[in-house]
């Protein structure tokens, strides 16, 4: 039986993929620009606070979301950083421009929010299933 | 292997069968924790092994076991 956070974590993982399957299946119509509209799909995650709000989460509980959150911190900025640094070496080194699109600050902002938020849910999911230590003891 | 081993089930069936959600009900936790704890999947913190041991009536190390020496 799967708890609140649990369920939370699937909406996150099954959002996410939903999101790059659309991104994908949609590039050969509208091209790679329009097609990342696809990514709104995310916004479905909004109602994730209202799964089992009831529902009481204890120690173990509290204990998995922070250390998953603090995951889908890293990964998120990590590929933050990575996205806004690689888009300089991309575009220097590779294509000799000087200039990038606008755009681009944008998207690498919202992949930096996906990530978080897909690697907190797969983190979940995984400290579910393994050992865990609570980090309060 | 965890570092810190249990007695919770032996326990519980020494107390009148207690069932795992009533053990939760009592220190508070939800019965998965219970599930972990027992698997050995979940270390607790101070507080809940504090909570676990009253409501056996037993010392801390009575229900939980620590085996790793100490380095000198």
């Amino acid at each position: 039986m799967m708890n609140a956070e649990q369920k939370r974590a699937w909406l996150g993982v099954v959002t996410g993929i939903a999101c790059v399957v659309g991104y994908v299946a949609l590039i050969p119509f509208l091209g790679p620009m329009a097609a990342t509209g696809a990514f709104g799909l995310y916004g479905i995650n909004g109602i994730a606070p209202l799964i089992g709000r009831k529902e009481h989460a204890d120690e173990r509980d509290r204990s998995i979301a922070r250390q998953a959150t603090l995951g889908g911190a890293m990964a998120s900025y990590m590929a933050f950083i990575f996205g806004c640094m690689g888009t300089w070496f991309v575009a220097f080194a590779w294509h000799g421009q000087e200039q990038v699109s606008v755009h681009l600050v944008a998207t690498i902002t919202f992949v930096g929010g996906i990530v978080f938020y897909s690697v907190r849910s797969v983190v979940v999911l995984v400290l579910y299933g393994r050992h865990v230590g609570a980090d309060n003891a | 292997m965890p570092e810190i081993t249990n007695c919770i089930r032996r326990l519980r069936f020494d107390h009148d069968e207690m069932t795992q959600e009533s053990l939760a009900v009592r220190v508070g936790v939800t019965r998965q924790t219970i599930i972990a704890l027992e698997a050995g999947k979940y270390t607790p913190s101070l507080a809940l092994a504090f909570r676990i041991a009253r409501a056996f009536n037993k010392r801390v190390e009575d229900v939980f076991h620590y085996d790793v020496p100490i380095k000198e």
